[in-house]
C-alpha cells in the first residue's frame, strides 16, 4: 500500500514544484530544444507517476520467483488476497478506474483537438483559396490586408501566409527570415508539440503545472524556430523582423493576451550575445530527464522488488479454490 | 505547395466580385468558356455550392436567378483575416503565427532595445 501513496504524492511534487523549477532554468532557453524536452518530460512524468499509482493499487505488489509455475501460484494469492476483502477489492477497482480513466481522458482530448484542428485547416484553405494568390517569388501565399501579419499553416497541406501589409513592411532579407522561421515550423511538427501539450491541459483543465508547460512549450517553439531563421539569415535580422511586424501589426482590442509574452523575451533573446549550452549543462539536464522519468518507474516497481526477497508463498497452507 | 483547391469556386468568385453586379449563371458560363470548355450545369452547382457556403446570395430574376457576392472581397478578406488574428480557443491547435499580440508599450521598448543593439554594432564595427 506504499507505492501508490508515495507516487501520489511524488505526482504532486512534481505538478507543484517542477514548473517552477523549470522556469528557474533560464538557461533552458539557449538550447530551446533540450528546453522542450525537459517540459515534456516534466508532463510526462507527471502522468507516469499518477498512472502507476492508480495501477499499483489494482495490482498488489507481486513477489518474484524464477519458477514459473511459482509465480503463477502467487499472484494467483496474492490478487485473491486483495480482492477477497471487500475493502481490498474497492481499493483495486478505484485504482484500476482512476488509471484507465486518465488514460481515456487524454487520448480523448488528444483526438477531439486533432478532429477540430484538421476541420479548422480545412476551412482556412478554403478560404484562402478565394482571397489569398500565391506568391510570385516566395513560397508563400499573400492575403490582402492592412496588418502585418505571417504564419503557417500546419498539416498535410503546409502552407505559409503572409499579409501585403507583412511584406511591405519587411524587407527581402527580413521576408527570408520570416519564412525560414515558419518553415522551421512546419518541418518540425512543431505544431504536434503543441497538440501534446494542448491536450493534457485540456484533459486536466485544474492542474496549473500543464497550462505553464503549454505556455512555456509556445515560447520555446517560437525560440526553436527563431534560431533556425537566424542560421538562415543572422540574429539581428529575426530581430528586426520580429519588432517591424510588432510594429505594423494591428493589436485587436479583443487581444487574448493568451501567452502574449513571448515576443518581448524572443527578441532580447536575439540581441543578446549568445552562448550555446555547454556540455557540462546539457549532461545535467538530460541526467535530471532520465532521472524523472525513472522515478516514478522505481516507486512503482520497488515495493514489488522488495517483496521478492520474501518468501513466495507459504507452502501447503492451504489449497487455492476458485 | 499551394494547393489547386476549389480552383473553379475561385475563378467563378474572382469575376462575381470583380464585376460587382448581380450576374446570372449564363454569364459566368460564358465569361469561363472562353478558358475552357465548360458544363452549365458545372457552373451552376459551383454557384449554388459557394451560395450555399455563403459567399453568393441569390434572386428570382424572371425564370433565371441573379447571383451577387454576400460581401466585397475586401469585407470578406478582412473578416477572415480579423478572425485568423483574433487567435480564439480553437485557433491555437490550427495555425503558429509568426508573433503573437503585443501591447503597444511593448512594442516602443522593443525598439529601443533593438535600435540600441543596431548602434551597439556599427559603432564598435571598424
Amino acid at each position: 500500500m506504499i507505492a501508490p501513496a508515495v507516487l501520489a504524492v511524488l505526482a504532486v511534487i512534481l505538478a507543484v514544484l517542477g514548473p517552477t523549477l523549470l522556469r528557474r532554468m533560464s538557461w533552458l532557453e539557449r538550447s530551446p530544444r533540450i528546453g522542450i524536452t525537459a517540459w515534456q518530460t516534466l508532463s510526462v512524468s507527471i502522468v507516469l507517476a499518477v498512472l502507476l499509482a492508480g495501477s499499483s493499487l489494482a495490482i498488489p505488489a507481486i513477489p518474484w520467483t524464477i519458477n514459473l509455475a511459482d509465480w503463477i501460484r502467487t499472484c494467483a494469492m496474492a490478487l485473491l488476497a486483495q480482492y477477497s476483502t471487500p475493502g481490498g477489492a474497492v481499493v483495486s477497482a478505484t485504482g484500476a478506474a482512476a488509471a484507465s480513466a486518465i488514460l481515456v481522458r487524454v487520448a480523448y482530448c488528444l483526438a477531439a483537438d486533432r478532429a477540430i484542428a484538421a476541420r479548422n485547416r480545412k476551412v482556412q484553405l478554403d478560404a484562402l483559396a478565394l482571397i489569398a494568390r500565391p506568391h510570385l517569388r516566395y513560397d508563400a501565399l499573400v492575403v490582402d490586408h492592412p496588418a502585418a501579419a505571417a504564419y503557417c499553416l500546419p498539416g498535410r497541406v503546409r502552407q505559409v501566409v503572409l499579409t501585403s501589409a507583412a511584406l511591405s513592411a519587411l524587407d527581402h532579407n527580413q521576408l527570408l527570415a520570416v519564412l525560414a522561421h515558419e518553415r522551421a515550423h512546419l518541418r518540425g511538427r512543431h505544431d504536434l508539440i503543441l497538440a501534446a501539450a494542448d491536450a493534457l491541459q485540456h484533459a486536466f483543465p485544474r492542474v496549473p503545472a500543464f497550462r505553464t508547460a503549454r505556455r512555456e512549450l509556445g515560447r520555446l517553439v517560437e525560440m526553436l524556430a527563431d534560431d533556425s531563421a537566424a542560421r538562415h539569415s543572422d540574429r539581428t535580422t529575426v530581430a528586426t523582423a520580429l519588432v517591424r511586424l510588432a510594429e505594423h501589426g494591428l493589436t485587436p482590442a479583443a487581444a487574448l493576451g493568451a501567452g502574449g509574452e513571448s515576443a518581448p523575451s524572443r527578441v532580447r533573446r536575439l540581441i543578446s550575445p549568445t552562448r550555446p549550452l555547454g556540455a557540462g549543462k546539457t549532461t545535467v539536464a538530460a541526467l535530471a530527464m532520465g532521472l524523472l522519468i525513472a522515478l516514478p518507474l522505481f516507486l512503482a516497481i520497488a515495493p514489488a522488488s522488495a517483496a521478492g526477497t520474501m518468501d513466495p508463498c507459504p507452502e501447503d497452507e492451504q489449497s487455492l479454490t476458485m | 505547395m499551394v494547393r489547386p483547391l476549389g480552383t473553379l469556386e475561385q475563378h467563378v468568385m474572382d469575376r462575381i466580385w470583380s464585376w460587382g453586379r448581380p450576374v446570372a449563371v449564363r454569364e459566368v458560363l460564358e465569361d469561363l468558356q472562353r478558358e475552357r470548355t465548360l458544363a452549365y450545369t458545372t457552373v451552376m452547382t459551383v454557384m449554388d455550392n459557394l451560395r450555399r457556403k455563403g459567399f453568393l446570395t441569390r434572386e428570382k430574376d424572371g425564370r433565371a436567378y441573379l447571383y451577387r457576392p454576400a460581401q466585397t472581397r475586401e469585407q470578406h478578406t478582412a473578416a477572415f483575416m480579423g478572425e485568423v488574428l483574433a487567435g480564439g480557443a480553437d485557433t491555437s491547435v490550427t495555425f503558429l503565427h509568426f508573433l503573437d499580440h503585443i501591447p503597444p508599450e511593448e512594442v516602443a521598448s522593443l525598439r529601443l532595445a533593438l535600435d540600441e543593439h543596431l548602434q551597439g554594432r556599427t559603432g564598435t564595427a571598424p
